[in-house]
């Protein structure tokens, strides 16, 4: 893009030399506004956020001008709480991509940056106001948006049994062949005959829900809103009430994820909560009324709104992720959890806030190999410990005799291999390790990560140094002391071993994606694994639909009702 | 041979005569439209579930299918023949002034057929008023269909409009011939008449044919229909810049090929081979050939860039055209046509009225077979087509067939109905011929006086 490389600037060095003449001619400082605006292009590639940027500046600009409008970190911050709460908010339910709250956000950025750094907002991709959206993001470093539900998948870890697709449909108490999840396997070009995957599922795997886009297709074309985002949470839902059955969402989702609703459903309204509870897999009880699992609740509006469960007839629907669970309305413990995501036996689909850091699918994303181990470890009970502690020695050896942490996965070969993999989770925790999201109960991560602690309390009150350097050595987390080397009382273990040994447990991600992301749809779900190619082409998976009562091609099921007076 | 020359009687033929093959005809048309509506009753009683279609996907089927193909198939007559009609006006296309109403009227049977086809392609029909026009503020904004809903309706009432304005010289001059029991229609379409608004009304007409040319390529046809699909990126068969013009090519072939069927009932019915002479037909039918040639132009564009060196998703697209007999056959259908006309144009012998209709059947047809096969394949290939069943099948269920028969009745109905209310040839036009002889009317007519309207 850029003419000269040495140039800041995508336009190139004859701009930045316009740039510079502009600013001469000001009877400002030059040197500080180019300065400037070089860091204005970091914010813009992500490199510095916005906030660092005011901050940086902060002194200067005062010296210079005497003033400086620009929001530091709290006063950013503050205004993007107060825009997204109230202007912000109602603007976007139009547009839906926020638009005012960044022309607010700019106006609030001041004299210098705006008249030099929008210069290098201008000259990138997408015009002022994508990049400037690009910037915002990398500037809130996702805590400040507020709730996105998303999802994280681990493809390779998900051995196709069809276990969420079971869940999803008794949850919802779908048709016949209405598939809202769906997991399928493909052949591609360099995998024709995908297998097993060392990391414990199939090779080659794709599960399917509602992508719940940022900049959802669906939503676009619907003429009449009921397919819309909701504000609270980011989830992509429809209105059952409002819905004309056009189907142009369906045209328009480049997913296929929509699935109409073409004859009355096979459940009855005030059967649903009653059907689903049967399923163990569902979390809904028999005397459930069924508003709770079918009406949500809207922070901006004052009635609930009908986006859950089975669809009525000649309405879309789709994957929802939940809303009912995720409003309360079943529970709070259901909060942060949809049906897929509880009923998966080998834990890759990971659901959560994927604006916080802190989230499972956030985490899980981040150091996937960690993320397989805590999903994957029977951690022991720790009072089961204390009591096979019970008159054991302190050191290593006696610890590893007694307790048995090869129980903890299969895959695990030795004692000494299993604690390695509890202390390693500790050393990669970092100051995380803990600490999950604002309501804890929305993480799993949190709990398990709680066990390992607690597992590793009850061997330190029983004596065991596990800051020891000898100690460490001996579970492959530290070097061995050398003879003559004396015991480090600092010692820090060393947390690349740390991550070797999860890895080696529980294998490395070949890549991850989104999925159809150069379509601009901005997908709310990472995916850990293969990203199927162009020629990719749906195989035999694992299990077969009609043999846990689903159906695949609901196409099958519908033909039956089509007139075709027998001729064909 | 005739010598005839076109008088008021003429033009007030279809008012005043209805003979036992009019009623035939009703009847038929009648029937056919009640066939479709009997199904129709039937799909709002079960769902949609009725039709061939089904879920794309991993559903393996299109969620589109012939009442999209259709719709705009319909549309698409629709727009040519008010972009032929208002042609006549602003570019002085005297010759074709005697058909310049029937096109007129076939816009606006033809936007009604496309209106009734949104609603029965509908899940939820019911909420159309709550649903639509209740968001139209919020919807407009960013949805195509929004889009197509707006400018159809805004096309129906500029046509209305246009065809209401012209019929007001008519009517005054010709009350006293027009029958008694329409009085109120004539009273309403005739309110505040005075002779000095002629000369203003045809200033008037003069700037909404202008628009109706502006809005037609622009907006129309070449237009919000095409964006339906067009905008979609993830449909390699639709999406791309080319649709514009395409659809609007395809629009012109099938509105000409309309035009050409409605005339030569009219004038075969009511003896009007004096007024409808071989002369428009033939011209007609060369304007056929060029829009024919410009459709066909455009699809090798397509088919060219589909394949040489195209993305995969965009490759599969064109294979499936290029062995699909739902594309080829209406190809065919439109390039035989075309040398058809062309042939005409080298040796006009082989010209001939009955081949000439027969070239408008075809066309019709090829038309309507394109846009649906145009509509299903662009489901069946998708940019993600991972799905094993995607693509799918789809065949149209008997309702869905009948839909098309149905609307087709109600088209004939609708021409069977205004013309028993009001001329559906100028009286403009009728002066022009007997004031001008510059166009020959010489050829051989059938005396044939029945009634048999061909669609």
């Amino acid at each position: 893009m850029s003419a000269d490389d040495e140039s800041f600037h995508p336009l190139g060095k004859e701009w930045e030399g316009e740039l510079e003449e502009m600013l001469d001619d000001t009877e400002y400082d030059t040197d500080l506004g180019m300065e400037m605006a070089q860091d204005a292009m970091r914010v813009t590639k992500g490199e510095l956020s916005e906030a660092e940027f005011h901050e940086k500046y902060h002194d200067d600009v005062m010296d210079e001008f005497g003033v400086d409008d620009r929001p530091t970190e709290e006063a950013y911050e503050a205004a993007q709480e107060e825009a997204k709460g109230t202007v912000g908010r109602m603007l976007s339910a139009f547009d839906g991509d926020g638009e005012e709250t960044r022309r607010e956000t700019m106006k609030k950025m001041g004299v210098g940056a705006a008249a030099v750094g929008l210069g290098a907002w201008g000259a990138t991709d997408d015009g002022p106001e994508a990049d400037f959206a690009a910037a915002d993001d990398a500037a809130d470093g996702g805590d400040d948006d507020g709730i996105q539900w998303g999802m994280t998948i681990d493809l390779e870890r998900c051995d196709g049994c069809l276990s969420c697709v079971d869940a999803c449909s008794e949850e919802n108490q779908l048709d016949q062949g209405v598939n809202w999840m769906y997991v399928l396997q493909f052949a591609d070009e360099d995998n024709q005959e995908p297998g097993h995957h060392p990391a414990g599922g199939f090779e080659n795997m794709l599960v399917r829900p509602c992508q719940h886009c940022t900049d959802a297709p669906c939503e676009k074309v619907c003429p009449t809103t009921a397919r819309h985002t909701r504000d609270q949470d980011g989830l992509v839902l429809t209105d059952y009430d409002v819905c004309i059955g056009c189907r142009y969402c369906q045209v328009a989702c480049p997913y296929g994820v929509n699935y109409f609703q073409w004859n009355e459903p096979d459940v009855e309204y005030e059967d649903i909560p009653e059907n689903a509870s049967e399923h163990p897999a569902a979390h809904v009880p028999a005397d459930a009324d069924p508003e709770d699992v079918t009406y949500s609740e809207y922070d901006d509006l004052d009635d609930d709104r009908w986006v859950d469960a089975r669809a009525p007839r000649g309405v879309m629907s789709k994957c929802t992720m939940c809303p009912t669970h995720q409003d309360g309305s079943q529970g709070e413990e259901h909060i942060g959890h949809t049906a897929c995501e509880d009923a998966c036996p080998p834990g890759a689909i990971q659901f959560g806030n994927v604006n916080d850091e802190l989230s499972d699918p956030q985490r899980y994303a981040e150091n996937p190999s960690r993320g397989r181990s805590l999903e994957r470890l029977a951690i022991p009970d720790p009072e089961e410990l204390e009591d096979a502690l019970e008159g054991e020695d302190d050191d290593l050896e006696s610890v590893l005799d007694a307790v048995d942490f090869q129980a903890m996965d299969g895959d695990i070969t030795t004692d000494a291999e299993g604690l390695g993999i509890l202390l390693a989770l500790e050393i990669t925790g970092g100051e995380q390790m803990g600490n999950g999201p604002e309501v804890e109960n929305h993480s799993d991560f949190v709990h398990y990560e709680q066990e390992v602690l607690d597992v590793l309390e009850v061997l330190e009150d029983h004596g065991l140094d596990l800051d020891s350097q000898e100690v460490l050595a001996e579970l492959d987390l530290a070097d061995p002391l050398e003879e003559d080397e004396d015991e480090d009382d600092d010692f820090e273990p060393d947390e690349d071993d740390a991550q070797f040994l999860l890895q080696r447990f529980a294998g490395v991600q070949t890549s991850s994606f989104k999925l159809l992301e150069e379509y601009g749809t901005n997908p709310n779900i990472t995916y850990i694994g293969s990203e199927p190619g162009p020629n990719a082409e749906q195989i035999e998976g694992p299990v077969q639909y009609d043999s846990v009562d689903l159906t695949d091609n609901r196409k099958e099921v519908l033909d039956d009702d089509t007139v075709t007076g027998g001729m064909y | 041979m005739s010598t005839k020359t076109p008088t008021e009687a003429d033009i007030l033929r279809p008012l005043k005569n209805t003979s036992k093959r009019y009623f035939m005809l009703f009847g038929a048309a009648a029937i056919a439209f009640g066939i479709f509506l009997v199904g129709w009753i039937y799909q709002l009683a079960v769902g949609m579930s009725v039709t061939g279609l089904s879920d794309w996907g991993s559903g393996g089927g299109v969620t589109w299918g012939l009442y999209i193909g259709a719709f705009i198939w319909w549309v698409g007559i629709a727009h040519g023949g008010i972009i032929l009609s208002a042609a006549v006006r602003l570019l002085g296309m005297d010759r074709y002034m005697p058909v310049a109403r029937l096109a007129e009227m076939l816009t606006l049977a033809g936007l009604s057929a496309a209106g009734f086809y949104i609603i029965v392609h509908m899940g939820r029909p019911d909420r159309m008023v709550t649903s639509v026009l209740g968001h139209y503020h919020i919807t407009v904004n960013n949805s195509p269909l929004v889009w197509d809903v707006t400018v159809i309706t805004a096309y129906f009432v500029l046509t209305a409009t246009y065809l209401a304005l012209t019929l007001r010289y008519d009517i005054t001059r010709l009350r006293d011939d027009l029958p008694d029991m329409f009085e109120p229609v004539y009273k309403l379409l005739t309110l505040g008449y005075s002779e000095k608004e002629d000369e203003v009304i045809e200033r008037m007409v003069w700037w909404v044919a202008l628009a109706i040319i502006i809005m037609a390529p622009l907006l129309l046809h070449g237009g919000v229909i095409p964006w339906l699909f067009a905008l979609l990126p993830t449909y390699p068969g639709w999406f791309g810049a080319i649709q514009g013009p395409q659809f609007l090519t395809i629009a012109l072939t099938s509105a000409i090929s309309g035009v050409i069927v409605v005339s030569y009932a009219f004038r075969r019915a009511y003896d009007w081979d004096h007024i409808i002479t071989d002369d428009i037909f033939r011209g007609l039918l060369l304007w056929l050939g060029f829009f024919c040639l410009l459709f066909l132009w455009l699809q090798l564009q397509q088919l060219t860039s589909g394949s040489f060196s195209a993305t995969v998703d965009h490759q599969a697209a064109t294979a499936s055209k290029l062995s699909h007999p739902a594309y080829i056959v209406p190809i065919t259908m439109v390039f035989g046509v075309l040398m058809y006309i062309f042939a005409t144009t080298l040796r006009p012998s082989l010209f001939s009225k009955a081949r000439a209709i027969a070239a408008g059947v075809l066309v019709l047809i090829a038309t309507l077979v394109e846009k649906t096969y145009f509509v299903v394949a662009g489901l069946w290939y998708p940019a993600f087509s991972i799905y094993d069943a995607t693509p799918g099948d789809y065949f149209p269920s008997l309702i869905e067939m009948s839909s098309v028969l149905g609307t087709i009745g109600m088209v004939v109905l609708f021409f069977l109905v205004i013309a028993k209310v009001v001329p559906v040839v100028e009286l403009h036009a009728v002066e022009h011929l007997r004031g001008d002889h510059g166009h020959g009317h010489e050829e051989a007519h059938e005396s044939e006086t029945e009634p048999e309207v061909k669609a």
